[in-house]
């Protein structure tokens, strides 16, 4: 009964003091029963803790990853399509000049060509006319000998008798002697 | 005749004990106030728990979290859900003050069921935790009003008052109420939670005081965080309540 009266009164001792100070009695300041809470929270939640830290970190480091991966992907994408951009530019470039000097010659062949082959048609339609009136003139003549001819043969038929027959060949026969004399 | 004397001598004592253990302050005078210097004291303890510790982590922050950033921004993570959950779309801005709610609640309880306060002697009182005072509780609780009063009106201008009219005229005496109600509901369960695990400890601590407080104090941890976690939770929903659009 004593012992335990005791035990109660000590905790009254340090209650009416009046000024700042430590209390030293260790049941009645629960040390023990604080550093148990206490170790069995950190034993405990030490595991917990650490584990859900864990993981957050794993996932934080993973997003980072995924992330990098991507702009990685998306950088070289974007290379990739600027050296594309690139040729297809000077291609185009060199195609526009080709084509221009292309286009020029071409041009210029066309209408050389077109220049001969017009001068070769006139050349043609000159010689043509030309023959053409070669022929006509051939055709009227021949036309105007035939009718001078007849004539002459009407003339002939109608007026000549034996005399002026006579003379006419004498005549010729004239004739072709001098022709005969000044060709010799 | 003796025995008898001794025990009514030791119940005195014991009397004395009980009567001290509870509402004794320590009491500071500062400009005609009498503060409570036990609670000043030991918010002033929390207060540098969590700006040390938040500064030596943000001190060095890197992109792959070390243990302590990992810890804190996990912290910040789980509030900014809690506010989400209760507020809504426009949560963002309200992230500092339920965060610092449930910080300052939380480790407040948690130091009062885990630092050995009662080493330090006191020329009255003694040292606990901030939240075992109802001052403490009520200036927590007194804030929260603000704040939603401060979100409906923000948000809302003077339509604000309209809610106070529905669904019916009739309930306005009701609606007008609850606006007491709130932050006294908020204060004295935070309060009354806090000094009873306290409380029990103490006197479960006084009676046989080794091994048979443990699973008290563990049920008063859990309690704490439970506790700071409703305070938060109930802080966010009233400001989303008094945020939330027209129906």
């Amino acid at each position: 009964m004593k012992n335990i009266t005791d035990s109660f009164l000590c905790f009254g001792y340090w209650l009416p003091a009046g000024s700042f100070g430590f209390n030293t009695d260790i049941l009645a300041t629960n040390p023990i029963n604080l550093s148990v809470v206490l170790g069995v929270l950190v034993f405990f939640g030490k595991g917990v803790l650490s584990d859900l830290l864990d993981n957050r970190k794993q996932k934080i480091l993973r997003t980072i990853r995924n992330s990098e991966e991507l702009r990685e992907g998306a950088v070289e994408q974007l290379e990739k399509a600027q050296a594309r951009l690139r040729k297809v530019e000077t291609e185009a470039d060199r195609f526009r000049v080709n084509g221009y000097s292309e286009i020029e010659r071409e041009k210029l062949n066309l209408i050389n060509s077109i220049y001969t082959t017009l001068e070769q048609l006139e050349n043609y339609k000159n010689e043509t006319i030309h023959f053409e009136q070669q022929r006509v003139i051939n055709q009227v003549r021949q036309r105007v000998l035939e009718q001078a001819l007849q004539g002459a043969l009407g003339t002939l038929n109608s007026c000549l008798n034996n005399e002026l027959h006579l003379r006419t060949v004498s005549a010729n026969i004239d004739m072709f002697g001098t022709m005969k004399e000044k060709n010799n | 005749m003796n025995v008898i004397l001794c025990s009514i001598n030791t119940l005195k004592r014991l009397y004395d004990i009980s009567a001290v253990e509870v509402g004794q302050h320590f009491y500071w005078k500062i400009g005609g106030f009498q503060v409570h210097a036990q609670v000043l004291i030991t918010s002033w303890v929390v207060i540098a728990i969590l700006l040390v510790s938040t500064i030596l982590v943000v001190r060095n922050l890197q992109t792959i979290p070390t243990f302590g950033q990992n810890f804190f921004e996990y912290v910040l993570e789980f509030i900014r859900d809690v506010s989400k959950t209760q507020i809504g779309q426009e949560y963002g801005p309200w992230v500092p003050f339920i965060g610092t709610m449930f910080l300052f609640i939380f480790v407040s309880n948690w130091s009062g069921a885990l630092l050995p306060w009662k080493i330090i002697e006191l020329p009255h009182g003694e040292l606990a935790a901030p939240t075992n005072d109802i001052n403490t509780t009520v200036a927590l609780a007194l804030l929260t009003s603000i704040a939603y009063f401060y979100a409906g009106l923000s948000k809302k201008g003077l339509a604000y008052f309209s809610k106070y009219i529905q669904p019916t005229p009739i309930l306005l005496p009701i609606n007008i109420l609850e606006d007491f109600t709130k932050p006294l509901s908020l204060s004295f369960r935070l309060f009354g939670n806090i000094l009873a695990d306290e409380l029990v400890v103490v006197v479960l601590v006084s009676l046989v005081p080794l091994v048979v407080p443990i699973p008290v104090m563990f049920l008063g941890l859990f309690t704490s965080g439970i506790q700071a976690l409703i305070f938060a939770t109930l802080a966010a929903a009233y400001i989303g309540e008094s945020m939330e659009g027209h129906h």
